[in-house]
């Protein structure tokens, strides 16, 4: 029996990934993690409010996803050389230094492109949601935060 | 002097310069565990044929942008929306510039708003990112 034909993602629709929930999980703002990232920004680590970019690192670290996992969803990996496309983070309130948060996420748009010069690429947008713990929305309690991101797949064999 | 009572339309927000650096790159790898050796091996990098300084990562590209409006704004906490969109890349040993300037001032629920126009440019080169950023100004009484 011969193996499958593999998959060729120029050839592939993957509207059907929109919708897919990640299997999410929590994210602590510990105050080492607080400081150090602070200090990598060569910002005030000793500031009680955490950094808002935290907000985006939280929901990455909480989404029951790796990358590489990420990537394979979409037939891709980090060989292909994935990019960032865009970002956005809403805050409803503040980050607060020691709270776990409840993360969940899920892809919300994938839309195939053909650049001039880069060819053929599929953009897949996700959002990451931040809650507090308790009854609520999400499994969680206050929408805390949510994060859309786009990352840009090139697909160069098309 | 020049307070957040006064700011209005193409008020310009003080920019924030510093230089990136490597070793705090390592640093966010690790607390990010990203794998990724552009950011922090260059024998990694010589092979892909790459620059041999490392790639700096998104997050802290984005965090220096936040860092200028939560300073101008007064705090952390004032930070209520932020949008960029990666146009390329910095590198360590770069000087960069954050820098903003007010697009519109509105008065919400929240309290009064300033939207900003922002970016990051590598200092005598290209500008790796650019966006908009809501902040609060004043809490709504």
């Amino acid at each position: 029996m011969s193996d499958p034909s593999p998959i060729d993602p120029t050839d592939t629709d993957y509207a059907d990934r929109v919708g897919r929930e990640f299997p999410g999980g929590e994210y602590t703002l510990a105050p080492w993690r607080t400081w150090l990232v602070a200090d990598t920004l060569l910002d005030d680590p000793w500031d009680e409010v955490p950094h808002p970019v935290l907000a985006w690192m939280a929901g990455v670290a909480g989404s029951g996803l790796t990358w590489d996992d990420l990537f394979a969803w979409f037939d891709a990996s980090a060989e292909d050389g994935p990019m960032f496309g865009e970002h956005e983070t809403t805050l409803h309130r503040p980050l607060e230094g020691g709270a776990t948060y409840k993360v969940s996420g899920r892809i919300v748009s994938v839309e195939r492109k053909v650049g001039r010069r880069a060819g053929a690429m599929d953009v897949v947008g996700y959002e990451l949601d931040l809650h507090l713990p308790g009854a609520g929305g999400n499994g969680g309690g206050e929408h805390v935060a949510r994060c859309y991101n786009s990352i840009v797949f090139p697909r160069r064999s098309a | 002097m020049t307070t957040l009572a006064d700011v209005e339309v193409g008020t310009v927000i003080p920019p924030l310069e510093l230089v990136v650096d490597g070793e705090k790159m390592k640093v966010m790898a690790a607390l990010l565990a990203d794998p990724n050796p552009i950011h922090f091996d260059t024998r990694a990098l010589a092979a892909l044929g790459m620059d041999e300084r490392p790639v700096n990562q998104g997050p802290l590209n984005m965090g220096y942008l936040q860092t200028m409006l939560a300073r101008w704004a007064g705090g952390r906490d004032r930070l209520l929306t932020f949008r960029v969109r990666f146009r390329g890349n910095v590198l360590a040993g770069d000087t960069v510039r954050a820098q903003g300037t007010v697009a519109e001032v509105r008065d919400t629920q929240r309290g009064r708003v300033a939207t900003c126009d922002i970016s990051l440019e590598v200092v005598g080169g290209d500008v790796a990112l650019s966006g908009t950023a809501d902040v609060l100004l004043e809490e709504a009484p």
